[in-house]
């Protein structure tokens, strides 16, 4: 499953947005964890840990080993994930 | 009918306001500085009114006295942020203006992502609990390179005791936002925003020079790239909320 995050806007801050994000995909997510689920960057102007936090982290926690970051070339992106990698002790991991 | 504000005037005009010659507006436009509103078929350029008023106050001496009054009204509209979908709204339109300044075309997501931490800080941490006006003070000023956001809420003292209610002062609060984990996943999510704010100003490697200035309560910090270990300061003139400067 590929997850294009531009669906969801190019400026992605806020906690409140990102439980929205969240809560708007749920119904789409595999219920179970035998799933490649690939999250794609492409097109995201802005990225903010707020955002990130509320979005990525409880997909990380449920996904693990089968989560995958895309097109994370933009500054504000990499600086987030970092910052997650850092405050959640985990490890995303690429396509 | 477009109301003074949304006025658009000549290039002489906004020569005249600004006490510049319009060659230097002209060249201010190439550079990205300034860039006109609308070029019309001709090539003649004109300006927002707004936009070339906005340039000859000092937005950050106007949201230290809108945080020190002790009675305060709600700022000028075009500052003025009384909620979080005013703040995204404006944010983007920041976003889309930096991006077209070629020194941040690869960079500008750090100010915007920072701006954007900042902001939705105010408005998460005082959800429902403002003592007084609820929103934000919200201004920049691409032409000085300076963005400035600030808010009459609670303060980071009172936002964090509630997790780490050891804290006594303001300075420790400060050190503590900008520095610890805060792992306080209830009753509320935080923790992350103003240490990613540092990671953002003083360790990652940019071609952009960006400083940050940051009071809340008593104490103050500033952050750039040249900060090795963070020095908490004692302002001249606390107040209870947050009060936010950022230069590139």
């Amino acid at each position: 499953m590929i997850i294009e995050l531009k669906k969801f806007g190019n400026l992605l801050i806020s906690r409140q947005l990102g439980k929205e994000a969240l809560a708007a995909l749920a119904p789409r997510l595999p219920k179970e964890n035998t799933e490649k689920i690939i999250i794609d960057f492409l097109e995201v102007t802005t990225f903010s840990p707020s955002w990130g936090d509320e979005f990525l982290s409880p997909l990380q926690q449920k996904y693990q080993n089968n989560l995958f970051l895309k097109n994370t070339d933009n500054p504000s992106v990499k600086a987030t994930i970092e910052i997650l990698e850092e405050t959640n002790q985990v490890k995303f991991q690429w396509e | 009918m477009l109301n003074n504000e949304n006025k658009l005037i000549k290039i002489s005009e906004a020569a005249k306001i600004l006490g510049v010659n319009m060659q230097t507006l002209r060249r201010w436009d190439q550079s990205g500085r300034l860039k006109p509103t609308r070029i019309n078929p001709n090539g003649y350029r004109y300006y927002k009114l707004s936009d070339i008023r906005l340039i000859t106050k000092d937005i950050f001496a106007l949201a230290k006295k809108w945080v020190l009054e002790s009675i305060a009204a709600e700022p000028d509209d075009q500052f003025f942020c009384p909620d979080a979908p005013t703040f995204q709204t404006r944010l983007h339109r920041l976003e889309i203006a930096l991006q077209k300044i070629p020194k941040l075309e690869k960079n500008f997501s750090f100010i915007s992502s920072v701006v954007g931490e900042i902001g939705n800080n105010s408005f998460d941490h005082n959800l429902g609990s403002w003592p007084d006006i609820r929103g934000m003070f919200f201004a920049y000023d691409l032409n000085k390179g300076q963005i400035v956001l600030a808010d009459r809420g609670q303060g980071i003292l009172t936002t964090l005791k509630r997790v780490r209610p050891a804290l006594t002062n303001d300075s420790e609060a400060l050190l503590t936002a900008f520095t610890e984990k805060v792992s306080g996943r209830a009753p509320e999510n935080r923790g992350n925003g103003l240490k990613y704010v540092k990671k953002v100003l003083v360790d990652i490697k940019k071609d952009i020079p960006l400083k940050l200035y940051f009071q809340s309560g008593d104490a103050f910090t500033i952050l750039d790239d040249k900060t090795i270990s963070l020095i908490i300061g004692q302002a001249d003139a606390p107040f209870r909320g947050c009060l936010a400067l950022i230069n590139f």
